[in-house]
């Protein structure tokens, strides 16, 4: 529960990949298997997102469990775990395997979701890139740089061949059948490895149309008016009455990067990275929690960082770390103490032009 | 909707007769008391029962009867209940359970392949015979009596990236059945399969086959179209006297980047009544033309009959993903009414048929356009309830806010090209909707937001449904004010469920990977 301070930047106990996979699965078990997911890579920035969805979506953990499921995911699911994935187990009764396959063990691209089958191509990134050659020498021409296809021939992201293909087995007869090349030369010539090298190469190109795929990347968010953001932030904004160019913001814009920044003024809970820091999440660092200010009946009031808050009942953990528990009753007054709702205010209200010109001008708090 | 006891034995005329414990055909033509023998209870989608012995009076006294845990995963599937028995399902599991005990009776393992696991809604029953979707693509047919595999029928294409997660709809004798996964650019399609042999009885494409026929002036050409996406998600719903199968379809492909997809793309993101004998469409209403926000259609069609402007009609009500609440006159699917039941900042306006502008400033962009509702949406696909005992529509909604972004400037973009960023959500409600205007008339937010939790409504005045603290809630159907609650430990993950057995009636819903059994106790 959101009791202690970042908690994801540290864990006392961390518990071990085979306890690890055991929090994952009560955690994200609860709602889906976690094996869904674990065919992504993703960083650790990432899979924090990731999870500050999923607690706005009702996930419930401690805070230790949270960071053991950042942890664990973050080390065997990073970017740069290719292998690990493949060699961890899929938990959950029912699924097997996860990636297996002939390339199991070589480095796939991390673009691929949980979709398809257990025995899907998994791309080799070397091969691949071997393929591309042989693309570029005779296939771009008709097929096109990204294989979706041109004037002189059809889409093959979207080819039910190759969608049915492993490594070359639905490619491979279709080639030896003959088709026509750039060169000239027959196709049915290409080698068996020049055809695993095209199956390689168009995998990739289907596998980088997915949803979190590498190649999706931010284009320039800095399309705003600074002067129109200067005057935004210390005008119709309101952005004064609790921020400073020399005081709280003072060189904000060399702390984070522009997605950050955006992400932090639309909803400062989040931690820049989206997705709301519901009840019992975590706070990023630097983000003010939401505080209840409790009155019973008869009693002084107490104020802490709410644990449970529903119709029926109220629990808050006091700035002492002292656990406090309620029924709410019409005798008990509950006042929420909400730093950032000026924050969701805004958020109704930002045209598109207030947001770019805000952004621009806050990168310019060097 | 006017209930056809009368026609019963008629259209049922031929259909086997219904074992012991089976489903006896006709009982999907009533009001649910002692069974809840389809997906939504009933065809109409109102998942509202007329039982009465647990009501808004009563209903602090309701206490556990019993509770069975699966141990896998999390349950989305709206348990049937036929001949006493539950049944329900997770993805690749189907369990059979005493609906007096939480007793297991069976449960089935299916051997997976692969596919997306992210949820099953539910199974299908026809006499003596279930029907499930499994992730892997297949939809199997086992016996109710010890679930003993009949058959498995290929649905859809695994290396294709489809997948199965919804629940079969028995309808006469066709098992309909939706498809999933909006991952690459594939048709969405609804299909009918024989419930005996399991032969496929037709197939309807959501997005058209050939230029030139309805709906690809639509699309700018064959290749677009055909790769169109539009999956059918949500179990339908159904009007036996009208004989019209009401499908709700998924949002286009490309998802996000949609440059080469130009014009309204039907019939994705839509409603539309189809034939069910023959799958051929009768008539349809597009809640989204040309989504960007991968929002879909794909909500419950609920079916009543009210009154608008004094006149009496058969109606048919959506609370879209989108933000806007749409009454349809279900025999044609002309617009009554259209509003926000979530405010919506996407749309320029409403035309003349009562359908949204998409204000293109407000699809994804470069440097991001920050739209209203997010991609996950006002509401999403757990079961709202109609009841016609306050005449309100209860949904559960968020208000949220994303930034969309195009991420693939290819003219030729494949798949998503793009996703949404950052935003927040402003708090999660039921809200309640008085059909004849769209106006919300309360709302019950929720302290610690929402558990995208299904809703159920009674005679006896209730709404029941989840909070975000993994409370199980009955809230009074008129004014919305919170009655009682049990925590069941984790967010309420399905439709819950009401029915009467031995003189005690029992609400039934799933939290986790436990299915939750409340009673009033003896």
């Amino acid at each position: 529960m959101a009791c202690c301070a970042a908690v994801f930047v540290c864990s006392a106990q961390e518990p071990g990949p085979a306890k690890a996979e055991e929090v994952l699965q009560k955690v994200c078990g609860a709602c889906h298997t976690p094996q869904s997911v674990l065919t992504t890579r993703r960083t650790r920035a990432q899979w924090q997102e990731t999870i500050d969805k999923m607690v706005s979506l009702g996930a419930k953990a401690t805070d230790e469990e949270f960071a053991a499921v950042l942890n664990y995911l973050s080390a065997q699911y990073g970017p740069n775990a290719a292998d690990a994935a493949a060699a961890t187990p899929a938990a959950g009764a029912g699924r097997r395997g996860g990636r297996g396959g002939a390339g199991a063990a070589q480095a796939p691209r991390p673009a691929s979701s949980a979709a398809g089958p257990d025995d899907k191509h998994v791309v080799d990134a070397a091969a691949a890139d071997r393929g591309r050659r042989v693309w570029a020498a005779e296939c771009i021409n008709c097929h096109g740089t990204y294989a979706r296809g041109s004037d002189n021939g059809p889409n093959l992201v979207r080819s039910d061949i190759v969608l049915h293909d492993r490594y070359g087995n639905e490619i491979g007869p279709f080639l030896k059948k003959g088709h026509p090349m750039q060169s000239g030369s027959a196709s049915a010539n290409l080698t068996p490895v020049q055809i695993a090298e095209l199956s390689h190469f168009l995998h990739q190109r289907v596998y980088d149309t997915l949803r979190g795929s590498p190649i999706f990347q931010m284009h320039d968010i800095l399309t705003g008016d600074a002067q129109a953001g200067a005057a935004y932030f210390n005008g119709e904004g309101g952005c004064t009455a609790c921020h400073s160019v020399t005081g709280d913001f003072k060189g904000i814009a060399s702390k984070y990067d522009p997605p950050t920044l955006l992400g932090k003024f639309l909803n400062p809970r989040a931690g820049g990275r989206g997705g709301r820091g519901g009840r019992g999440a975590p706070p990023a660092p630097g983000v003010k929690q939401v505080t209840l200010t409790v009155t019973p009946p008869s009693g002084q009031p107490v104020t802490g960082v709410p644990v449970v808050f529903d119709d029926f009942d109220v629990s808050i953990r006091d700035a002492a770390g002292e656990y406090h528990s309620w029924t709410r009753t019409p005798g008990l007054k509950v006042v929420k103490n909400d730093p950032y709702a000026a924050h969701d205010d805004l958020l109704t209200k930002y045209t598109d032009k207030n947001m770019h010109d805000l952004l621009a001008y806050l990168v310019t708090l060097k | 909707m006017t209930i056809l006891r009368n026609l019963t034995a008629l259209i049922f005329l031929g259909a086997p007769l219904a074992g012991q414990q089976g489903l006896n055909p006709a009982k999907l033509l009533e009001k649910p008391t002692d069974t809840w023998p389809v997906y939504h209870g009933d065809y109409s989608g109102r998942r509202y029962s007329t039982l009465t012995r647990i009501n808004s009076s009563n209903v602090k006294g309701l206490s556990m009867a019993w509770f069975y845990r699966t141990g896998v995963g999390g349950i989305k599937a709206t348990p049937l209940q036929v001949g006493g028995v539950l049944y329900f399902s997770a993805p690749d599991h189907v369990w059979a359970v005493d609906a007096r005990t939480g007793r297991e009776m069976w449960h089935y393992a299916w051997e997976s392949k692969g596919g997306i696991h992210i949820g099953n809604r539910g199974v299908g029953i026809y006499g003596n015979w279930l029907y499930f979707e499994t992730p892997d693509c297949n939809l199997v047919s086992l016996n109710i009596q010890g679930g003993k595999e009949r058959w498995r029928k290929t649905n859809c294409d695994l290396d294709e990236f489809y997948y199965g997660s919804v629940a079969p709809l028995i309808v006469k004798n066709h098992v309909i059945a939706g498809v999933s996964g909006d991952d690459l650019d594939r048709p969405g399609y609804v299909s009918s399969y024989d419930p005996e042999t399991g032969d496929l009885q037709w197939r309807w494409y959501v997005v058209p086959q050939k230029m030139g026929e309805p709906g690809s002036e639509t699309w700018p050409n064959e290749e677009a179209m055909k790769h169109g996406g539009g999956m059918t998600w949500q179990v339908p719903t159904y009007d036996p006297e009208l004989n019209l199968l009401y499908v709700t379809t998924g949002n286009p492909q490309p998802v996000i980047a949609h440059k080469n997809r130009a014009g309204a793309n039907l019939f994705t993101a839509s409603v539309v009544a189809l034939n069910p004998d023959n799958g051929k469409l009768v008539w349809y209403f597009q809640t989204s033309p040309h989504d960007t926000h991968d929002w879909d259609a794909t909500q419950v069609p609920v079916l009543f009959d009210g009154e608008i402007n004094g006149q009496r009609r058969k109606l048919l009500a959506i609370a879209a993903r989108n933000g806007y609440f749409f009454v349809l006159d279900r025999t044609n699917g002309k617009n009554l009414v259209t509003s926000e039941y979530i405010p919506a900042n996407w749309a320029k306006g409403v035309d003349k048929n009562g359908v949204p502008i998409p204000d293109p400033a407000k699809m994804p962009q470069l440097d991001g356009a920050l739209v209203s509702p997010n991609a996950s949406g006002a509401t999403n696909w757990p079961p709202p309830t109609y009841s016609p005992q306050t005449g309100l529509f209860y949904v559960g909604a968020t208000r949220s806010y994303s930034v969309f972004y195009i991420f693939d400037t290819d003219d030729n973009p494949q798949g998503w090209g793009g996703a949404e960023r950052g935003g927040g959500s402003l708090g999660s409600m039921i809200a309640a909707i008085d059909y004849k205007t769209g106006k919300v008339r309360w709302s019950h937010k929720w302290e610690s937001g929402g558990a995208r939790s299904g809703l159920m409504s009674t005679a006896g005045n209730v709404v029941f449904t989840g909070d975000g603290s993994s409370n199980f809630v009955a809230l009074n159907a008129t004014t919305g004010d919170a009655l009682w609650h049990a925590n069941v430990g984790a967010p309420v993950g399905n439709g819950p469920i009401t029915y009467e057995l031995d003189g005690i009636q029992y609400v039934v819903v799933a939290a986790g990977d436990t299915l939750w059994s409340f009673a009033m106790n003896r």
